[in-house]
């Protein structure tokens, strides 16, 4: 990605058309089309006995926003850790863009970027002064203020991290993956502990990246926020990986199985009204 | 290669920028030694020059011991602020620390030996609960006798100082001080300093976040010991001003050789700091594994009294702690103008000790 591209997102950022309430239903002919970038094979991690990731297989596309579902202590984190070179493979392997992630750790934390579940920053040093050490790490030439407004955080690239809401780190948790302008971007719980306006922004942000090309992996706890940004989820649990599919195919085939509830049209529900009253701004 | 060094310098000046902004580290890394100085500095030292309190009995009457008496007197280094010719007052007068030392010219002494020359045996006595000033003394006058005796071209001395010492002669107090404070400085700078922040980093996450990026492990250790170093050599240049300065610290040795030393020592030093920061996952961890391993090198090295005054047996051992030979080097560069020619052994084994700790530090380094 060049500045030039950066300065494309920078325009489309503002102008987010509405998203479609499911494009997994448009994208899925195009995946079908599309290589994978993500190939994980039988993945396995044992600690102290216990299986938290048990012979997980599945692939990832280029370009999608892929979701990693499941309740807690599943294996998601476990899981998107082994895949980023992060933790050790115990059994099994990934493939990322053709590297064996195993016996090339470097080359792939080149080509990735991640988002951990705590920001972890340092502290005492701004937002520029981070961007300018990732460029550094990376041995890029990115330019922190592009990535700083195409976040929406110009005016806080002199605070420090410990300075911004938990919606505000995010966004600069996001910026810092991006420095490297890496091919496939993690992101951990994104949007957990943050507020509706918070989360609607950064929903925006997500689906901007996936329009520049970026294969999104992302873990959520929230099923609108999965219905809404994945192209296909995967869901976890016991560290296996139960199903895989568009959100829209999985909805349908749980009513194909006879599943009903009870049958309330509402056409607004509390979050609606809260959305209405409080606005969509974004509050910090 | 590039790359290497330039994430390597990338991640230096990161920390370093957050060091200057971090009030309280500045404060303990700079400020801290520097209350150490004034400390020990002021209580070895007396303010500026080196000088002693002391009573003088003169019991004997040849003229030799007369003008003897005079020229301690006029000594700089003596001050005789107490007249009496009474032993015992003036024994109460040391036990009250009013004076540091008592000397006694015995009965006989200066007269003419059969060979026609002045000779005795000065008497110094000193207080059990500092011996520091009493050994510095008897150097001071052995060295003062050894004059006299050269003068006097005696192939044997006729002159002698009855408590010997076993302390290297013309050194002032204040040069065992300043070399065990600038050692202290050195210790907690690699040790404490390192020890604390690895952990937090690990806890805080941004180790993790660096992880996150094509970074190595040698990347993160170079990277923090060119900021330890620097502001390392900060540090102890400012220790070395204020010496200079209030305490009127004289460099005897070549400064060269200094520095070279000092960066040695902060290195070895650094390694320990980098062992028990790396494997420590918490602060608990390092808190405890870092009072293990520094307090005996605070104690036995020589940080806060001199070895020569342990006993032969406890020197010996204490001689292979990694601080001693750091401490005995700064000392022996600083006051007695060796080069790093001259400290073979002392460079022996603080290289043992380097190889032996690096090798340790890198092994049981953890990212989390």
């Amino acid at each position: 990605m060049h500045h030039k591209q950066f300065a494309f997102i920078l325009k489309s950022n503002k102008q987010v058309p509405e998203i479609p309430p499911f494009p997994g239903g448009i994208f899925c002919i195009q995946c079908e089309l599309m290589k994978n970038i993500i190939t994980v094979k039988n993945l396995t991690k044992k600690y102290s006995g216990k299986t938290t990731v048990d012979g997980v297989s599945f692939s990832v596309k280029e370009g999608e926003v892929f979701g990693i579902l499941g309740p807690n202590g599943a294996g998601k984190t476990t899981t998107l850790e082994m895949i980023e070179a992060l933790r050790p493979i115990d059994g099994g392997s990934v493939k990322l863009d053709g590297l064996d992630v195993a016996k090339d750790p470097n080359e792939v934390k080149k080509i990735i970027g991640i988002q951990l579940q705590s920001t972890a920053f340092f502290d005492k040093l701004s937002l520029r002064e981070q961007l300018e050490l990732f460029d550094g790490l990376y041995d890029e030439t990115t330019d922190p203020n592009t990535l700083l407004e195409y976040v929406q955080l110009t005016d806080k690239s002199k605070s420090y991290v410990e300075q911004l809401s938990g919606g505000q780190k995010q966004r600069f948790s996001i910026a810092a993956a991006l420095v490297n302008k890496p091919r496939v971007l993690f992101l951990d719980e994104p949007t957990t502990g943050l507020d509706p306006q918070a989360r609607r922004n950064l929903w925006d942000l997500i689906t901007n990246i996936k329009k520049q090309g970026i294969t999104v992996v992302l873990t959520t706890h929230y099923m609108d926020e999965a219905e809404l940004l994945c192209d296909r989820i995967a869901i976890m649990d016991n560290g296996k990986i139960i199903t895989i599919d568009t959100p829209k195919n999985l909805i349908k085939a749980l009513i194909k199985r006879g599943f009903t509830k009870p049958q309330v049209v509402e056409q607004a529900n509390l979050e609606d009204v809260f959305i209405d009253l409080t606005g969509k701004d974004l509050r910090e | 290669m590039e790359r290497y060094l330039t994430a390597t310098y990338a991640l230096t000046k990161a920390y370093l920028i957050r060091f200057f902004r971090d009030k309280t580290a500045m404060f303990f890394t700079f400020l801290f030694p520097l209350l150490f100085l004034f400390v020990f500095g002021s209580l070895n030292s007396g303010g500026g020059d080196v000088s002693f309190n002391i009573a003088m009995i003169n019991k004997s009457d040849s003229s030799f011991s007369e003008q003897f008496a005079t020229q301690l007197r006029e000594n700089d280094v003596f001050d005789v602020t107490s007249d009496t010719q009474d032993f015992e007052v003036a024994r109460e007068a040391m036990g009250r620390s009013e004076i540091d030392s008592i000397i006694i010219l015995p009965e006989g002494f200066g007269e003419l030996n059969d060979r026609q020359q002045p000779s005795g045996s000065v008497e110094v006595y000193y207080s059990e609960a500092a011996p520091q000033s009493g050994q510095t003394i008897a150097a001071v006058m052995e060295g003062a006798l050894e004059g006299i005796n050269r003068e006097l071209g005696q192939p044997e001395a006729p002159l002698t100082v009855a408590q010997k010492s076993t302390a290297t002669s013309n050194l002032s107090n204040f040069d065992y001080v300043f070399a065990g404070l600038l050692g202290f400085s050195i210790l907690s700078l690699g040790i404490f300093g390192l020890a604390n922040q690895m952990p937090a980093e690990k806890k805080t996450g941004s180790f993790r976040r660096l992880r996150a990026s094509p970074i190595r492990k040698s990347q993160l250790i170079f990277a923090n010991m060119i900021y330890y170093l620097f502001i390392g050599v900060l540090s102890v240049a400012l220790m070395f001003a204020v010496a200079t300065w209030m305490f009127d610290f004289d460099m005897r040795g070549d400064w060269f050789n200094l520095v070279v030393f000092i960066i040695l020592g902060i290195v070895t030093m650094f390694g320990f700091g980098l062992a028990i920061g790396g494997w420590a996952k918490n602060e608990n961890q390092s808190a405890a594994l870092t009072n293990i391993v520094a307090f005996p090198m605070m104690f036995l090295s020589g940080v806060f009294f001199p070895r020569f005054l342990m006993p032969e047996w406890l020197q010996g051992i204490t001689a292979y702690l990694p601080l001693s030979p750091i401490i005995d080097g700064l000392r022996m560069i600083m006051t007695e103008a060796k080069t790093l020619l001259d400290l073979g052994p002392e460079l022996l084994v603080i290289g043992g000790w380097l190889v032996l700790i690096y090798a340790i530090a890198i092994r049981i380094f953890r990212w989390e």
